[in-house]
């Protein structure tokens, strides 16, 4: 049943000083549209006022009550229908404060008055300072003030208790809250000992884990050391047998008798490598000696063949000069006989002249007569002059031809080749120190250089070292000495005893030439010719008239006149008859010499030929004279014998050595050895980490190491059953928790459905599909639409201030079917809401006005005019 | 005649780490004091000669602690110990047993070496130590080519088990049962099994001194043996243990049931030295379940030197009027039906669920006691 407000009246309350009445509401939808600071707000709280709060309070709320700085008596009177029957309440604060209601059991006044207002609208004593709308009860929702649907709010426990019977009732089940009460905080305070509140393990659970583990660790270090222990026992066993087997194997003396038959063996075969050595020795000197034999017979062969062939060459030679050599005799026979024949010429013509000359002179003697004083005086001049000429001619006679000269220096350079040949051939030698009792081919030795150019013999004492020059030495000494002998046959020829000397004598003789000119200047300067005298110029001309004055008489100059013209022809076919012989033996020269120049290479070649043959012959000579020449092929057969027997016996020493090797044997030996000191060293070793071993042992084992193992063992199986249990507890207190959460959750929505149902009816109007989700606390939490979830605050200001003014409705809605005296003013409602949803939600209360009485406060004229019952404030006034 | 005493596996400084550290002290303490009462049962009936059997010490690494403690106590008394190596304490060198000859003790005999001694003129012991943890051959084998000059006894001494002929494969550290005939024994002293054993006549089992396990609830014993050449043997057991170990499986079909057991257990054992093993079964309501359990944890725990139990046999099932009871609650009601659907619908989230409901259930009562 609705409640119902019919008349308001107010006096001295806030901006209403004078009386104000206002009337005419209806049970539905009322809407009193006026400007603002017309006094809306303050209706609503003078309502409050009448209803719930206490008329005796002088609490700040109340104080406020009085028109600001007047100290008058705020008073109000309502009237209003509640369960169907009348009732006015008349309230005056401050001043003179009382209430009084009247209804249909009477009137009361004071607190009976407050009690009975509280009882009838559902209230609670309000003790706050500023008016506490959970106490207002129902009405404390329903009647919202300005701004205050702007945010969904959960009813206050009045109303979640009022609401409660009606669920308890249209779900048939208990929420049991007390006694929910009471278990709920102890299982939580036990869980919060096993689990954190985001469901990890805590305090005890980790305690027990933690001493598990620390358990567990421990008891596996204990194993391990005990193992670590025990691993010692076994290892201390091991240790000791093996060390007994060492010390069988050390006291085993086959080793010992196998050594000692290695080290026999050894012995035999050092003396099969000695007899080796021996063998390769005798072996390698008998093949020394093979290859000296087989040398011998070589040189042998080869001084033979020398042999033969120089004699071959030799007869050669020979053969080839003997054609010459009547060629030559010829040559020199006609030589000869030319030679002779100019001599005979030569004498004739001297014989032809000197008789002519004689005639001549004769003739001339008479006329040289007369001149001959004349000459006389002349002569002495000439006499001193051609004394001086006579020196200085005789010294430039001594010039000798050029081409001589060249001759002369050409054999030297032969003499020089052949020397060099010579030098280039020959051994040289030196002795030094005291070389006494020594001598060179029989002669006492000199100290120094010597140069040996033929086969020399040096002794001493009985020992004698024969120095065989090349065999070439020989003929290039002949070339010397033949080249040698020409060269001072030449010399001789020419007086002179080198031909440095003949160079000399060249440049004397030039210069004396020279003088000689100058002479005979001067002589010809005084031997002008004098045809009476028949001195022609010169100075032998006048000499010779000189001469012949001193033999003769001055004064003969009637001697008879020789026949001079016939001396002069027959001098002439002298001269003629000499220049014939000349010619003849020139020629004759000429061949003698070319056969002599074809003769000469011959016998050179003769002569090397021969001693080449000489050489090879007295190499021979040499070898022959060696003994073992007599039977080299015996001796070489012998050798060679000897030299495959001795093989064979290398061959057996090798196969010796081989059998017995030593190296294999000391390598056996060593091997044995090293065995016994291996095994002795193992058995050091083995002391040792017996003796580490006991220690450790002893050390470890007075620990109770295996107590302690089964200490920690059975204490880390402790833990294990500790852990269980703990975690049993846990689980179980885990499971009762989200037990008793699930059973709480499912019984808040139980109880929540109904206030969803009625939520939704309105709800599903403003946002299709959309299904709002209600806290524990009654209070409108989300809205879920197209399966998403949206928690209410995040909604848009209109939309929360529409859901609040719903869920108002929803709860409105119930209250009234329990009987509870409810109506629902809105003070300036809607303010966010676009028009479409202004008209949804307008329709929607107006809908609600036919349940109950609803009173829209507002400024807004064009949004609400057209709506209900429409009451003026100041119209009313 | 020769009066001896027969003991084995001692199994002296076992660590019981499973075990808080109070209950592992006295028990490790309790193994020593075995050889006091030995040593007090060797004077009281005048035995010269204590045997032992093999595992004397729990491993063959103890600490010296555990050797020194071992050693001074038997010092303490005037007979000869007999120290035979068994499979936990093996012989080798450079081991445990060099350890304690090194305390110089001179009343102790360690048996490393499988060669006869004679214990008093004519009457010979017949060692056969382990040299390993796990022998394939049967140590006592040697016994027959031991000479044992001029004898008039000859005792074995060994640690093993009874071969079973029946089995077949290699089992590790086997005797064969006739030993003693075989080896023409007066007696043979064995060692291993942890409770006395009567295997013939002159074959026994001593068990330990002091059990220490749950696997019989004796407690443990050591043999008093009389020998007379040509005689059985005469062997009575004497207590030398202190602490109970108790297993128990009850089936109950709800609290009182429970109360009752308890009770008549309590009333039979020392409870200060008793150690129990509880298993418990049956379907009990809900409620039931928790008190059973408050009982366990409030009082028999602490009444006990050791309790643990086992009672995931023991289904606690909310009873109608539980479910009733949780049902006007509202939202744990809700929650109590989904884990009964867990629990109906079994496997290992269903067991969670179990304890889940149960731990509910208690909160439940405990928030509404608080009411």
């Amino acid at each position: 049943m609705s409640l119902r407000i019919r008349r308001i009246a107010l006096s001295n309350f806030r901006r209403y000083r004078d009386p104000f009445v206002l009337d005419g509401l209806t049970d539905g939808l009322n809407v009193i549209i006026e400007p603002n600071e017309t006094g809306k707000s303050t209706l609503l709280e003078a309502m409050r006022a009448a209803f719930f709060i206490r008329h005796n309070t002088a609490n700040r709320l109340a104080r406020s009550y009085a028109p600001y700085g007047e100290a008058v008596a705020p008073q109000i009177e309502i009237g209003f229908e509640a369960k169907g029957e009348a009732w006015e309440v008349s309230k005056r604060f401050l001043k003179s404060a009382s209430v009084e209601v009247r209804g249909p059991n009477g009137r009361a006044q004071g607190e009976d008055a407050e009690a009975q207002l509280q009882a009838l609208l559902g209230a609670r004593r309000d003790t706050s300072q500023g008016g506490d709308a959970a106490a207002h009860g129902a009405l404390g929702l329903l009647w919202v003030g300005q701004a205050q649907a702007l945010e969904v709010t959960a009813p206050g426990e009045i109303v979640r208790d009022s609401v409660r019977a009606t669920l308890e009732a249209e779900v048939g089940t208990i929420m049991g809250g007390a006694a929910y009460q009471r278990v709920r905080p102890r299982i939580d305070s036990q869980f919060a000992e096993y689990w954190t509140n985001s469901g990890r393990p805590t305090v005890r659970q980790t305690a027990a884990r933690d001493e598990h583990e620390a358990a567990q660790r421990a008891a596996s270090e204990a194993a391990a050391r005990l193992a670590a222990l025990e691993q010692g026992f076994s290892d201390l066993e091991a240790a000791r047998a093996r060390l007994k087997v060492l010390d069988r194997d050390l006291a085993d003396t086959s080793d010992a008798e196998q050594r000692r038959t290695l080290v026999g063996k050894l012995d035999v075969a050092r003396s099969a490598a000695q007899l080796l050595d021996t063998r390769r020795a005798e072996q390698g000197r008998l093949v020394d000696r093979v290859r000296a034999f087989e040398d011998l017979a070589s040189r042998l062969a080869t001084a033979r063949k020398a042999v033969s062939d120089t004699a071959a060459a030799l007869s050669k030679a020979r053969d080839s000069r003997s054609g010459l050599v009547g060629e030559l005799a010829a040559a020199q026979e006609r030589a000869t006989t030319a030679r002779e024949l100019l001599i005979r010429a030569r004498d004739t013509r001297r014989a032809a002249h000197t008789t002519l000359d004689a005639a001549r002179m004769r003739a001339a003697e008479r006329e040289r007569w007369a001149a001959s004083g004349e000459a006389r005086r002349r002569y002495a001049e000439l006499v001193a002059l051609e004394a001086e000429y006579e020196a200085t001619r005789q010294l430039a006679m001594t010039v000798i031809p050029t081409t001589v000269i060249k001759a002369l220096e050409e054999r030297e350079r032969t003499v020089d080749k052949a020397r060099a040949a010579v030098d280039a051939g020959a051994t040289r030698i030196e002795f030094a120190g005291d070389v006494g009792g020594l001598t060179i081919d029989g002669a006492a030795a000199e100290r120094g250089d010597r140069m040996l150019f033929r086969e020399t013999r040096i002794r001493l004492g009985d020992a004698e070292l024969i120095i065989r020059p090349p065999v070439g030495l020989q003929g290039a000494e002949t070339t010397l000495a033949n080249a040698t002998d020409d060269l001072n046959a030449a010399l001789a020829e020419y007086g002179v005893e080198s031909v440095a000397a003949a160079r000399a004598r060249n440049e004397a003789a030039r210069d004396a030439v020279a003088n000689l000119r100058t002479l005979e200047a001067r002589i010809a300067g005084i031997t002008p010719a004098v045809t009476l005298l028949d001195i022609e110029a010169g100075a032998s001309a006048l000499k010779l008239f000189i001469a012949g004055l001193q033999e003769g008489a001055e004064g003969e100059g009637n001697c008879e006149e020789p026949d001079v013209e016939t001396l002069t022809i027959a001098s002439g076919e002298a001269d003629t008859a000499l220049a014939k012989a000349e010619g003849v033996d020139a020629v004759a020269s000429e061949q003698l010499r070319e056969v002599e120049a074809r003769n000469a290479p011959l016998m050179v070649q003769e002569a090397g030929a021969e001693r080449d043959a000489l050489n090879a012959a007295a190499q021979l000579a040499t070898l022959e004279t060696k003994p073992e020449v007599a039977s080299l092929e015996d001796a070489l057969r012998d050798a060679r014998q000897q030299e495959a027997a001795a093989l064979v016996n290398l061959q057996d020493a090798e196969r010796a050595a081989t059998a017995h090797d030593v190296v294999t044997i000391e390598r056996q030996i060593g091997l044995l050895d090293k065995r016994v000191e291996v095994a002795r060293a193992q058995r050091t070793d083995l002391e040792k980490v017996i003796a580490g071993l006991e220690a450790r042992i002893e050390a470890e084992g007075g620990k109770g190491l295996a107590d302690r193992a089964a200490v920690a063992r059975e204490e880390a199986d402790a833990a294990v059953a500790n852990l269980a249990r703990v975690t049993q507890e846990a689980e179980t207190l885990k499971l009762l928790r989200d037990t008793l959460e699930s059973a709480r959750a499912e019984t808040s929505r139980t109880f929540v459905g109904p206030v969803a149902r009625r939520a939704r009816r309105h709800i599903e109007r403003l946002l299709p599909g959309a299904d709002p989700g209600f806290g524990d606390d009654l209070g409108l939490a989300s809205i879920a639409r197209g399966g998403l979830g949206e928690s209410c605050g995040d909604l848009s200001r209109g939309t929360q201030e529409q859901l609040a003014v719903l869920t108002r409705l929803a709860f409105a809605d119930m209250l009234l079917e329990q009987g509870m005296p409810v109506s629902l003013i809105l003070d300036d409602p809607l303010v966010y809401s676009d028009d479409t949803r202004l008209d949804l939600m307008t329709e929607i209360l107006t809908e609600a006005a036919t349940r109950m009485q609803v009173i829209l406060l507002t400024c807004r004229d064009r949004a609400f005019r057209h709506l209900g019952n429409r009451i003026s404030l100041t119209g009313g006034r | 005649m020769l009066r001896l005493i027969h003991t084995a596996d001692w199994q002296l400084g076992k660590p019981y780490g499973r075990f808080d550290s109070d209950l592992r002290a006295a028990l490790s303490e309790a193994r020593f004091d075995a050889i006091d009462a030995i040593g007090k049962a060797a004077a009281e009936h005048e035995v010269r000669h204590v045997l032992v059997a093999g595992d004397v010490f729990d491993t063959e690494g103890p600490e010296d602690r555990v050797i020194v403690q071992a050693v001074s106590r038997m010092q303490r008394y005037a007979c000869t110990w007999w120290l035979l190596p068994g499979n936990h304490d093996f012989a080798r060198n450079s081991g445990l047993w060099d350890r304690v000859r090194a305390k110089g003790a001179a009343n102790i005999r360690i048996l490393a070496e499988p060669v006869p001694c004679e214990l008093e003129p004519g009457q010979w012991l017949l060692p056969a130590p382990l040299t390993h943890r796990h022998n394939l051959d049967d140590s006592t084998a040697l016994f027959d080519t031991m000479e044992t000059p001029g004898a008039r006894l000859r005792i074995g001494l060994a640690h093993g088990s009874i071969r079973d002929f029946s089995s077949r494969g290699e089992a590790q550290n086997q005797i064969t049962p006739d030993r003693a005939q075989r080896s023409n024994l007066d007696y043979l002293a064995l060692g291993d099994w942890h409770g006395s054993l009567r295997v013939d006549a002159r074959t026994w089992y001593s068990g330990t001194p002091e059990t220490d396990r749950f696997q019989r609830d004796e407690p443990g014993y050591a043999l008093l043996v009389t020998l007379e050449a040509g005689a059985e043997p005469s062997v009575s057991p004497i207590r030398t243990g202190r602490f109970q170990w108790l297993m128990r499986s009850w089936t109950v079909a709800d609290a009182e049931g429970f109360a009752a057991e308890c009770d008549r257990l309590l009333a039979q054992v020392e409870p200060s030295a008793t150690l129990l093993q509880l298993s418990l079964s049956g379907i009990v309501s809900l409620s039931d379940r928790i008190a059973i359990l408050a009982r366990l944890d409030n009082d028999l725990r602490h009444r006990l030197r050791h309790l643990a139990v086992t009672a995931d046999d023991l289904v606690g099932r909310p009873s109608e009027q539980d479910l009733a009871d949780l049902r006007v609650e509202g939202m744990i009601g809700t929650a109590a039906g989904k884990l009964m659907s867990m629990i109906e619908a079994g496997g290992s989230d269903g067991a969670i669920a179990r304890r889940a409901l149960e731990r509910l259930f208690v909160e439940h009562q405990r928030g509404q006691d608080a009411a």
